[in-house]
């Protein structure tokens, strides 16, 4: 896949940039500040954009601008934003939009080599990623408890692998068991939370969160 | 023989003033146009000062706004001063006429020493100078008196002054906290957690086949475990509170990317906040100058001054230093909240000299 990097630590730019490559993705540029990556996307359109949120000069959320921004004018590119801390606002603002091709991973997830590289997958494939935590901490705040009380302990781990962006396919995988009992648990769960009339993979993503994080 | 000094230093003292206020009379005149030039002001309070040697009052935290208007009302009372003195003079004379021509038996203005004249001159002569004394002590106090009404502010405007005061340092100091805990933030994140990601990173790939990334693995643990200590060290020196301030400021020597002279003179340790504070300014300000100074040598010092401790930081750096920048507020601010004076000085050129004093009692 063909790559850009916004990352404003020197250290770690270069290690994404010899992991990316190892992988045999194609990194076309990896910059520093969110002004850089701009340039560098307006120049060449990569598949996908790895971007950190906090970069200088202000340290706040130059990344995420330049996220949203990459998103508007070139929807064709695939986002995956990481970020120092689960915020709320900003997962939300990136699925402002379609959420088809973009990824959200708290940046500590890089370190988790196999999951990052999924996630980067994923988000290149025209899916969705979401870092389990930031989906934890969603379905944490939710003041919709009522229909989320109702579920069983099994329904809500699906939930949470789902919110992430996994296929049924992926979760039974993850949770060892038969794809059609997470089928089942699926639906049973849509039931519960009234979303049972949506359809299509990412919608449900969409759906899920958009519902979890109003 | 005390009464003598003390009376005869009395009289040194009123007379004094009286010639001041002649000269006060003067400058006075002179000034009143220009009462709010700062050479006037910088007079104004060499004369006050003087003045109050000559009272020996001490008047801390004296009303500088207050010193002209002072200096004009003291002129009567210093001249009235100066009558009373001249009273004396002529009394005394008197006295020594009379002496003098009776002793040797001769007649004063045809007066001969009769018993009854002799009684009348010594009753009036008591009396006179009874009163003449009494004009003196009146005088001194008088004076007093003035420059603690016109010198020393109100109580209650003290009051609300210091309260002023203590509303300003208190929310300065919670900036102060603000500021170090955003940098302390910054550190982290910039520096620690970045490193340890980029090390769980090679980890990670050299268990998908890159054994041959272990070497740097380790190195970059190593790396990583000194930007802790670094930033842990930046939080708070730990060595302070064992080792006392000297071995600190040793430690900031160390580590500064600039040579640095740490003179630390104290004969016993100060309390900790102000051993704290001290530590802060000496760091930051090296801090500072290695930043933006062009420095290649910086002096600390801190030497302990009657009940204050004084940390001077002095580099030969380019100057121009803005006492307004992040860094130096908040220094000035914690220096604030212990009640000290906080100075920056650095003309354009240099060097910067940046001084602490901070009460110990």
């Amino acid at each position: 896949m063909r790559v850009m990097l916004a990352e404003d630590s020197a250290l770690l730019r270069e290690g994404l940039v010899r992991l990316l490559q190892e992988e045999g993705h194609d990194v076309l540029a990896a910059v520093g500040d969110a002004g850089a990556l701009l340039e560098a996307v307006a120049g060449e359109r990569p598949e996908a954009v790895v971007v950190d949120v906090r970069m200088p000069p202000t340290h706040t959320d130059e990344g995420l601008r330049a996220a949203l921004e990459i998103r508007r004018r070139w929807p064709e590119v695939k986002v995956l934003v990481l970020s120092q801390y689960v915020e709320k606002k900003y997962a939300t603002e990136l699925m402002g939009g379609s959420i088809d091709g973009v990824g959200y991973l708290l940046k500590d997830r890089v370190a988790e080599v196999g999951d990052f590289l999924d996630a980067l997958d994923r988000v290149g494939a025209g899916g969705t990623a979401f870092d389990p935590e930031v989906v934890r901490q969603l379905l944490a705040r939710t003041s919709h408890a009522d229909p989320l009380a109702r579920l069983t302990a099994r329904e809500r781990e699906v939930l949470e692998l789902m919110a992430q962006g996994l296929t049924n396919a992926s979760i039974a995988q993850a949770l060892h068991v038969s794809q059609s009992a997470v089928e089942k648990h699926v639906n049973a769960l849509f039931d519960k939370l009234a979303l049972s009339h949506i359809t299509g993979y990412s919608r449900r993503v969409l759906a899920v969160l958009r519902y979890l994080g109003s | 023989m005390r009464w003598t000094v003390r009376g005869l230093r009395l009289v040194g003292a009123v007379t004094a003033g009286a010639v001041t206020a002649l000269l006060g009379v003067v400058f006075v005149l002179a000034a009143a146009p220009f009462a709010d030039r700062p050479a006037v002001r910088a007079a104004a309070a060499r004369m006050t000062g003087l003045e109050l040697r000559r009272l020996r009052l001490d008047l801390p935290g004296r009303d500088a706004d207050g010193e002209l208007r002072y200096l004009a009302a003291r002129v009567p009372v210093g001249l009235l001063g100066g009558l009373v003195v001249l009273l004396l003079v002529i009394g005394a004379s008197v006295a020594v006429r009379l002496l003098w021509s009776w002793s040797r038996g001769e007649a004063l203005d045809g007066m001969l020493p009769t018993p009854p004249l002799l009684a009348y001159a010594f009753l009036s002569g008591v009396v006179l100078l009874f009163l003449n004394l009494s004009g003196l002590v009146g005088v001194d106090v008088l004076e007093r008196r003035l420059a603690v009404r016109l010198l020393v502010p109100d109580p209650t405007e003290a009051l609300r002054r210091r309260i002023a005061e203590l509303t300003e340092s208190r929310a300065g100091v919670v900036a102060v906290v603000d500021a170090e805990r955003r940098r302390i933030e910054r550190d982290l994140h910039d520096g620690v957690q970045q490193r340890l990601v980029a090390l769980s990173m090679l980890a990670g790939r050299a268990r998908r086949g890159r054994p041959e990334l272990l070497e740097q693995l380790h190195e970059q643990a190593r790396q990583a475990l000194v930007e802790l200590r670094e930033v842990a060290w930046r939080v708070y020196p730990s060595g302070l509170d064992a080792h006392g301030l000297a071995e600190a400021l040793a430690g900031v020597a160390e580590r500064a990317a600039v040579t640095v002279r740490v003179t630390c003179e104290l004969p016993v340790r100060p309390p900790v906040p102000v051993e704290t504070a001290a530590y802060f300014v000496a760091s930051e300000a090296v801090t500072n100058a290695a930043k933006h100074s062009r420095a290649t040598l910086v002096a600390i010092e801190v030497r302990q001054e009657g009940t204050m401790v004084v940390v001077r930081v002095r580099d030969d750096g380019i100057g121009g230093a803005d006492a307004t920048g992040g860094g130096l507020t908040g220094l000035a601010r914690r220096v604030a909240a212990l009640d000290g004076r906080f100075t920056v000085t650095s003309p354009p050129g240099g060097p910067t000299v940046v001084e602490a004093e901070l009460p110990c009692a």
